[in-house]
């Protein structure tokens, strides 16, 4: 299985533990991810307020890309998935826009033509196919660990953007931590907002969002988060010490990216996995692995 | 048979809501509304939400299902069963309930209030009608589509944190005004939005899209008003910095300048707000998950370059 | 006790746009039992009617015999002249306060073709017409928020008259159960229509024919109220409006053998004959046996329109097929049957929307009515489509301007807080000490079902006779109704039954009218007499409420420019 990987900026900067560990679950699983190099930003929505068809065109650019080498595209940031995803539906919704992006890529030498596909790394694992594959692979089960999924929005909505089959109750990401042999919960925020987009403009609802999808998964049991967006785990990771509401609960809780808790069961080390620069500790979830594999022997 | 599950809540009788379980079999081709009248008009009179048209455009009938907003009259019982055949229906979020089902909209109307929702003409009314042209019309057609049913309020994440928020319904309705060609206040409008509770404060977590039983798709409408407010020229707030920064890295590098965005959307005058960055920064530092020093570009940067020489941006 | 010059009941398009007119001057408050933008005025779809002639040539004069001949020459015609000649300026002036309209190539008020109307004149925003004009009506109250006070989810019980003054109303409010009294120097009624009384109707659930009924118990007539328009695309069984603009736009009507049966109905019209005659059409197709597989329905197919002018110009009704039928008119015919749509009949008003309680015209001063509760008469025995937005307009804007002449340096009128206050609160009691043996939800069904089968599209006396008896009945049972809720916060089961027992009453004085008017025309249509009878009943009826039952009396039809001639399309 080969993929034109999309990194994303965020994978290459603050959280580079996410490409590294990107790295890690494709090897594990057999896939072979081909970074897009000359790909630009998605955008992440961001650009398209400044100029929608800009954004457009940056993006079908990117297309345009990963159609030249005849791979499907396979994004590791919601933010990133939901962004393209949005501006393929622009380009497919009207045939005089696709005309008018495709005049502008080509002086670039490139044109948009509608046949790659964009998957969010948890897509392609959440298909028959995909599961078959990683459960083939485990080496480490992730028994006794219960997981609290955190989608990002961007992957869940607009639903008809949505590779989730019910983006207003999806189970997707908790049918791959099941398979991982960990216990999914299942909490109310799960697919809520972590408020990273407005971080700069109105912290404290910011860090409201994270801290309330944080407390919630808390309550429900959760050992750790797993996110499948390199900006909802700045939100909940980075900011968690600044997060009032917990701090109230003189309480803390590991957040991972998804790839790094698939590669974990792939059998790869949390060092190899970087989880050692996250701000919250991620001690404890090697204690409970460690327990339970105790435990069972 | 289904289960409807049902928030219920009357002050006069007992301070908190709890929940009811009513037995009913769907009738063919039933509304969830047809249901929630079958369940008053032959199990308990008692229980109190709004309605009226019953076609979708009266706005009357919103209440939350399986803990998301949306129309009764819209939707088909049936589809909205889950697993258990039950279908869970509370008052719609972010507004205090009133009764069962029924909760105050005062916030949302005056929150509506607030983007002067009516038209600032250009100039004198002339005899006949102002001409548009289509393409005018359907800048603001969608927005037009709004019947104010506050779904998108209901489930909207920056208002659980943040009553200030004006929220997805005022902002659509500003876009309204904001693209209208016969309106004469872009400017003052788009300088007023961009205040603090306005569109730079939405979250970006696109539920008021989900929501909306119309094309109004509030967050959308969103998006063009900050568009609008920055090709006017309105940058001096965190949100349009933000935007702006963001953008002439991704033009510079073909990516982001993580290092950057943050000290530019905070403005580098605003030292209280770059302060604010601080303890972030350092526990970052700390952790060495500080993006390259030297802020690498994509391979073919060029390109990208062209392409927002192109659009003059 | 609650005091403003002016009252305006209903905040529709009639009431919102009186509102805007008499708070120029005066202190008004509008009262409505939802929220103005919840009115059923927005529930409009196809357009508003003026001879704006933005694409074809038209001019008030055609206007006007299109809709006296729609109407079956019992509109007074003097009224259907004035309302004509306003409509376009009244039209520009939604345009300039902001109604978002659909446009022409040239950047004009677009206009398509409607039922009944000669030349393409019904103004239109797509296919939300009324919604798009409530909103901007709306925008304007919020406009003016200091001037105007609005009472949202208030109640209107009764009228307070002291002789042939009126002064006041006795309100409820929903929210919290208080009841209050409004002492005004002038009361207006925006109350709609009562198309709630039939089984399958168009009508929201708040048109339930409160303020007619006001009105009739303190001894006002009720004129022309046997004639209730049927519109011929509800959709099948929900009965929700399905715009005329479909066929306006060009779909066809198809019965079971796929035949366009208007051939047979309206020839030179065709689809696009007025609603009574379509009605009728697709009635007796069904009667013949020729509705759609054997059901009560007729298809309505927009297939050959193609996708991209449905998506244009039909995309919220497209919407409503699929999310109630399940069917995309797109690739699919709609089964659609005639629904109760429109009460060409009303609280009797002169054309400056006073309130008249008898054929000379005699007034009750300082009462006011407009838009569908209304019967002025511009619309006779039938309306035309796109006639009722611009009613509820042109006459708002009337009853407005009659009422700022009317109060202006009025004294309020003498009240009697306690007394008006405990009629209202015995009528609570009342309910409340029913001994709970019926269910109100049987009556209401009951009623429902009885009005659509014997005093519906098809009438005879031997129906409407049965039909009365059973509302006696009903009326009876009704005295015995269950309640549940005794509270008073919120309790929509207590304001339903008093809706119930308006309907009630409305519902046995259509049936009273349409036993009367022994003669077709218009949207009453009688089976035993199948003819216009010109010579006996080219009158308005006029049923008054009396201690030995109804009485009805005649008022003469205004005819001015056009004479009455033989209606065929």
């Amino acid at each position: 299985m080969k993929f034109a990987l999309f990194t994303g900026c965020v994978a290459k900067g603050a959280t580079r533990e996410l490409m590294l560990s990107t790295t890690k679950a494709a090897e594990g699983l057999g896939f072979e991810f081909v970074e897009m190099k000359s790909a630009s930003c998605c955008g992440a929505g961001v650009v398209s307020e400044k100029s929608p068809l800009l954004a457009d065109a940056l993006n079908a650019r990117s297309f345009s890309i990963a159609e030249k080498q005849g791979l499907d595209i396979v994004t590791i940031c919601s933010t990133c998935q939901g962004t393209l995803k949005k501006t393929e539906a622009h380009l497919n919704e009207s045939k005089e826009y696709k005309e008018k992006v495709n005049d502008i890529l080509e002086d670039g030498g490139h044109q948009y033509n509608g046949t790659t596909r964009i998957k969010h790394f948890a897509n392609i694992l959440a298909t028959e196919e995909g599961m078959a594959r990683l459960k083939s692979r485990i080496k480490r089960p992730l028994t006794g660990l219960k997981v609290a999924a955190f989608y990002g929005c961007y992957v869940l909505r607009p639903s008809e953007n949505s590779d989730f089959e019910n983006p207003d109750n999806p189970t997707g990401m908790e049918d791959i931590f099941a398979a991982l042999g960990a216990t999914p919960v299942y909490y109310p925020s799960r697919i809520k907002c972590c408020g990273f987009p407005i971080v700069m403009m109105n912290k404290d609802a910011s860090l409201g969002m994270s801290g309330n999808a944080l407390v919630d998964a808390i309550d429900n049991g959760a050992d750790v988060v797993a996110t499948g967006c390199p900006l909802c785990h700045l939100s909940l990771d980075s900011y968690q010490p600044e997060i009032e509401s917990l701090q109230k609960k003189n309480q803390s809780i590991p957040i991972l990216h998804l790839p790094q808790l698939v590669a974990l069961a792939l059998g790869y080390t949390p060092t190899q996995l970087g989880m050692d620069s996250h701000i919250v500790s991620t001690l404890k979830i090697n204690q409970i692995l460690s327990n339970s594999a105790s435990s069972s022997h | 048979m289904a289960t409807f599950r049902i928030k219920r809540f009357n002050p006069e009788k007992q301070p908190e809501p709890y929940f009811e379980e009513f037995e009913l079999d769907i009738p063919d081709g039933a509304t969830l509304l047809d249901c929630m009248n079958e369940i008053k008009w032959t199990l308990d009179g008692s229980l109190s939400y709004r309605m009226s048209c019953r076609s979708a455009i009266c706005g009357s009938c919103a209440v939350k299902a399986n803990g998301h907003a949306l129309l009764a009259c819209q939707r088909q019982g049936e589809h909205l069963l889950d697993n258990d055949d039950t279908i869970t229906l509370e008052p719609l979020g972010n507004m205090k309930p009133v009764k069962d089902l029924v909760v105050d909209f005062t916030p949302f109307w005056d929150k509506i209030n607030k983007v002067k929702p009516y038209l600032e003409p250009k100039d004198e009314a002339p005899a006949k009608e102002r001409h548009q042209s289509q393409e005018e019309f359907l800048i603001i057609d969608d927005a037009s589509t709004c019947i104010m049913c506050g779904a998108c309020y209901s489930d909207c994440n920056t208002l659980e944190v943040d009553d200030n928020f004006l929220g997805p319904a005022a902002l659509a309705k500003a876009q309204r005004f904001v693209g209208d060609s016969r309106d004469s206040k872009t400017l003052q409008r788009v300088q007023d939005l961009s205040e603090p509770g306005g569109i730079w404060d939405c979250t970006h977590c696109a539920e008021c899209v989900e929501r909306c039983p119309k094309p109004a798709k509030p967050f959308d409408r969103i998006k063009e008003i900050m568009t609008v407010a920055l090709d006017n020229g309105v940058h001096n707030n965190n949100g349009a910095r933000h935007a702006l920064s963001f953008t002439n890295s991704v033009k510079r590098s073909g990516n982001l300048n993580e290092n950057r965005i943050p000290v530019e959307s905070m403005g580098i005058f605003n030292i209280s707000g770059l302060l604010s960055l601080i303890p972030i920064g350092l526990r970052m530092l700390l952790k060495g998950k500080v993006p390259p020093v030297i802020h690498h570009s994509i391979d073919e940067v060029d390109d990208v370059k062209r392409i927002f020489k192109e659009l003059d941006q | 006790m609650i005091e403003h010059d002016v009252v305006i009941i209903g905040a529709g398009l009639a009431g919102m746009r009186c509102a805007l007119e008499a708070s120029k001057e005066l202190d008004v408050a509008v009262l409505t039992k939802v929220y103005p933008s919840r009115s059923h005025s927005g529930a409009a779809q196809g357009g508003i009617a003026a001879s704006l002639g933005n694409s074809e040539p038209d001019s008030w004069e055609e206007h006007m015999y299109d809709t006296v001949k729609g109407g079956d020459f019992l509109n007074d015609q003097d009224a259907v002249e004035e309302y004509v000649k306003a409509a376009p300026r009244i039209i520009y002036e939604l345009e300039h306060m902001g109604c978002v309209f659909s446009r022409t190539a040239d950047g004009k008020i677009a206009q398509r073709s409607f039922g009944g109307h000669s030349k393409p004149r019904a103004c239109f925003s797509a296919d939300r017409t009324g919604h798009a004009i409530l909103h901007a009506l709306h925008e304007q109250l919020m406009k003016n928020e200091k001037s105007v006070k609005i009472y949202n989810e208030w109640y209107m019980h009764s009228l307070i008259v002291d002789g042939d003054r009126c002064n006041g109303v006795v309100v409820s409010n929903i929210q919290t159960g208080e009841v209050e009294v409004i002492r005004a120097k002038a009361v207006v009624f925006c109350t709609g229509g009562y198309g709630r009384v039939f089984k399958i109707t168009s009508n929201a659930f708040a048109s339930t024919a409160d303020g007619v009924i006001a009105a009739f118990e303190v001894g006002i007539p009720l004129e022309d109220p046997e004639f209730v328009q049927f519109h011929p695309s509800g959709l099948f069984r929900q009965g929700i409006l399905f715009s005329e603009a479909a066929r306006g736009e060009g779909a066809y009507l198809l019965n079971d053998k796929g035949e366009r049966f208007m051939e047979n109905y309206a020839p030179s019209r065709m689809e696009l004959a007025p609603r009574d005659i379509v009605s009728r059409a697709e009635q007796s197709e069904i009667d013949a046996g020729r509705g759609v597989n054997g059901e009560d329905c007729i298809n309505l197919d927009l297939r050959h329109l193609g996708e991209a002018r449905i998506m244009e110009r039909l995309p919220q009704i497209r919407q409503l097929a699929i999310d109630f039928l399940g069917i995309d008119c797109i690739t699919d015919p709609i089964p659609i049957q005639p629904t109760a749509h429109y009460s060409m009949g009303g609280i009797p008003v002169d054309k400056f929307c006073h309130v008249i309680l008898d054929a000379e015209g005699t007034k009750m001063n300082g009462f006011f009515a407009a838009g569908e509760c209304a019967c002025v008469s511009v619309h006779g025995g039938n309306r035309l489509g796109t006639n009722s937005l611009l009613d509820a307009v042109v006459f708002g804007e009337r009853a407005g301007k009659s009422v700022l002449e009317y109060a202006r340096g009025k004294d309020f009128g003498n009240v009697n807080e306690g007394q008006e206050k405990a009629k209202v609160l015995e009528k609570f009691e009342d309910v409340f000490q029913r001994d709970g043996s019926e269910s109100y939800k049987d009556i209401r069904d009951d009623m429902k079902e009885i009005m659509m089968s014997h005093c519906g599209v098809f009438r005879d006396a031997e129906k409407l006779k049965v039909c009365m008896d059973t509302l006696k009945e009903l009326q009876v049972r009704f005295k015995k109704g269950k309640v549940t809720d005794k509270g008073k916060i919120f309790n929509t089961e207590i304001y339903e039954i008093m809706e119930l027992g308006n309907m009630l009453r409305m519902a046995e004085v259509i049936a009273e009218a349409a036993l009367y008017r022994q003669e077709s025309r218009g949207g009453h249509s009688r089976t035993d007499f199948p003819k216009r009878d010109d010579k006996k009943f080219l009158h308005h009826s006029m049923v008054y409420d009396s201690p030995d039952g109804f009485v009805i009396k005649t008022k003469p039809v205004v005819i001015t420019k056009y004479p009455v001639t033989e209606r065929t399309y």
